[in-house]
């Protein structure tokens, strides 16, 4: 490690505390009532979150937090772009873009009733014998209108999906038309699908306001494969932006960031280092710097607790011990306390 | 008689305008060691930055810097962790200095590697309209192309899609060949690993053939494409005169290799970064890289930033006791 010691121009401040709780219940209690604690001093929500090592772990918190009314954003679930309706709209613009994009092609596919694995390889082989017209340079350039009007004698379920394929492959149409014509042939495949279809329709919603910022379908497709947009409304519900909310989130995803007030929770040996990590030096020096990222993260308070009596399932072990970084640090670093 | 000798004069007009002359005043508006680095130009280096440190504001200062010397803006070329950060950056730079600041390129890796391979797709066998897999789909191919191998079957024990992409991505990532990585992690699939490397065989081959590339993929083929063709490195070395890396604790071996290989012409080359938050070796990043940097650059000059304006004394004393107690690497 290069050798650093941070340190500030300024005064004061008070000792980062160390909170011992009986269980992982009276943990999540705490936590809630030092929140509103905060608030009552001044503190909003926005400059308060809870971190933690693995996303599973806040799930009693979460319980605790909704009981209470305290409105949450959660970082580090999963992706906007990851949720299968979106991936499925995508698929559609990538065959457009690349016909030979055979994942793409059995995802769309398999999407059609009555469609199953054999009926979407005798489509695919298909298109894979037409070639594409081949531009002067070797290059392939992008199927024109007449590349999907060869495809016009299959069953009236795959039909459908070339049809609008040939509609949405006009040249004139920019990133936004060709989504728009493909939600339209979606929306049915959606709600035959997905229990929670409205959740899933805001999505498609924001992807369709998303295409609206692009000329072309490719620039499109690349800022969605390497730079996904955030969180999707079916993984976190999202207050609006006029709401005030806490904030919780893995250690990973809060790089970067800062708060007046941090909590980190389940400070615990087994936990944090994580059991997986123990049995490598290098790894247990990862786990050592995530809880130097997560420290760093408070700008005047910080509460590290940990529940003294967790069972783990798969080692059989009871849980007891407050994470080696921060154990046997004395009493000017950081403070102890217990809740009774 | 007196003698009077020529220099070499510097062949870009750089240092040749005089600070007094630039409209921001950098001594005043950064600390010593943010001016340090900000004003360090030419040649390796290196500057580590601590947490709440000012980091962003030290890139932010050090491209509007690079500007009012001279530099121009299509030669600089900062890459990130996230392209939002680039354009944050990059944007900042344009409010302190001017608009030239918005024609500086700015991105990720992947970013910049797809831009160059859109163009150059064509020399490693590729068509330049391929499709990019994410995780999602790539373990879907993996699995696709394991059924064909008829690796499904029941009989024998198989590794399942998402631990053969894993293992697939951190063999390439951490250059460390599969059969390790499974001697590591999976011991009870050593037996069967000349298959598993057939799934990989064929994986690779799968998608050359339909046009797809993974994340890997765009680091690797564009590594590839430096390292095969000369001319091309050369044009883009002389392209970005000046390139900096944010977050340089999370890189990954590929992305080490690259900036080495655009930089050989001008070395040039300035990496920011924190190792004591190097937290996503997960992902194939590796620590090796912001400490062997001097190594790799020894004529490199180190700054460090440690004046934190963010948190109270109390949580830094915390912070710092917590580093100093890990075992020395």
């Amino acid at each position: 490690m290069y050798y650093k010691e941070l340190y500030t121009r300024r005064s004061g401040g008070s000792l980062p505390q160390l909170i011992s709780t009986e269980n992982e219940n009276m943990q999540s209690r705490y936590v809630v009532q030092k929140i509103l604690e905060l608030r009552e001093q001044g503190v909003p929500l926005e400059e308060i979150a809870v971190l933690f090592r693995s996303s599973f772990l806040s799930f009693d918190l979460e319980i605790e937090l909704t009981k209470a009314n305290i409105p949450f954003v959660k970082f580090g679930g999963y992706k906007f772009v990851e949720t299968s309706h979106v991936k499925d709209v995508v698929a559609y613009l990538r065959v457009l873009e690349n016909p030979r994009d055979v994942v793409s092609w059995n995802r769309i596919l398999l999407l059609i009733d009555g469609v199953g694995p054999r009926t979407a390889e005798k489509v695919v082989d298909d298109i894979l014998k037409r070639r594409v017209s081949l531009s002067s340079d070797g290059r392939e350039s992008l199927p024109t209108t007449k590349f999907w009007m060869q495809f016009n004698d299959y069953a009236e379920n795959v039909q459908k999906l070339f049809d609008v394929l040939k509609q949405a492959s006009l040249a004139n149409l920019g990133p936004a038309e060709k989504t728009f014509q493909i939600l339209q042939y979606y929306e049915p495949i959606l709600r035959a699908r997905y229990d929670d279809h409205q959740k899933r329709k805001k999505d498609l919603e924001m992807f369709q306001n998303i295409t609206e910022r692009y000329k072309e379908v490719d620039a499109l497709l690349t800022d969605l494969a390497l730079e996904p947009p955030n969180e999707s409304v079916v993984d976190v519900e999202s207050p609006g932006p006029e709401e005030e909310f806490l904030t919780l989130s893995t250690i990973h995803s809060a790089k970067g960031l800062e708060w007046n007030s941090v909590f980190i929770i389940y400070a615990l040996e087994g936990r944090f280092p994580t059991m997986r990590s123990v049995a490598s030096d290098e790894e247990v020096e990862e786990e050592r710097r995530l809880m130097y990222v997560a420290c760093t993260r408070a700008k005047a308070n910080l509460f590290i607790t940990y529940p003294m009596n967790v069972y783990d399932r798969e080692s059989g072990l009871i849980l007891t011990k407050p994470s080696r970084f921060i154990q046997g640090l004395g009493e000017h670093l950081l403070e102890p306390w217990v809740v009774e | 008689m007196k003698k009077f000798t020529l220099k070499q004069l510097p062949t870009d007009n750089l240092h040749l305008v005089h600070p007094q002359r630039f409209r921001i005043d950098y001594k005043k508006e950064l600390n010593a060691e943010q001016y340090e680095a900000v004003t360090s130009v030419d040649g390796p280096h290196l500057i580590i930055a601590g947490a709440g440190t000012g980091k962003t504001r030290t890139v932010v200062y050090r491209v509007a810097y690079l500007v009012e010397l001279g530099v121009k803006p299509d030669n600089i070329l900062l890459l990130t962790f996230t392209r939002k950060a680039a354009q944050d950056m990059l944007r900042r730079a344009t409010i302190l200095l001017d608009s030239r600041c918005e024609h500086i390129s700015g991105g990720t890796f992947h970013s910049f590697a797809n831009n160059v391979l859109r163009r150059y797709a064509v020399k490693l066998g590729y068509e330049t309209n391929y499709s990019i897999l994410d995780q999602g789909d790539a373990e879907d191919v993996v699995s696709l192309v394991r059924t064909r191998l008829k690796f499904d079957t029941k009989e024998k024990r198989f590794p399942r899609k998402e631990a053969l992409y894993d293992l697939y991505s951190r063999s390439i990532n951490t250059m460390t060949p599969v059969k390790e990585l499974l001697a590591l992690d999976y011991p009870h699939y050593l037996e069967i690993e000349p298959d598993i490397q057939m799934v990989h065989n064929g994986y690779v081959q799968y998608k050359h053939q339909h046009n797809l590339m993974d994340y890997d993929d765009l680091l690797v083929n564009f590594a590839l494409l430096l390292n095969k063709d000369e001319s091309i490195r050369a044009v883009l070395s002389d392209r970005y005169k000046y390139i900096m890396v944010d977050e340089y604790q999370d890189t990954n071996r590929v992305q080490a290799e690259l900036v080495k290989l655009l930089a050989f012409k001008h070395r040039n080359i300035m990496v920011v970064g924190d190792d004591a938050q190097c937290i996503y070796s997960f992902r194939g990043s590796t620590i090796k890289n912001i400490m062997t940097f001097p190594q790799e650059f020894p004529d490199c000059k180190v700054v460090k930033l440690e004046e934190n304006f963010r948190s109270t004394q109390p949580i830094l004393n915390l912070a710092n006791e917590i580093l100093k107690r890990g075992t020395v690497s």
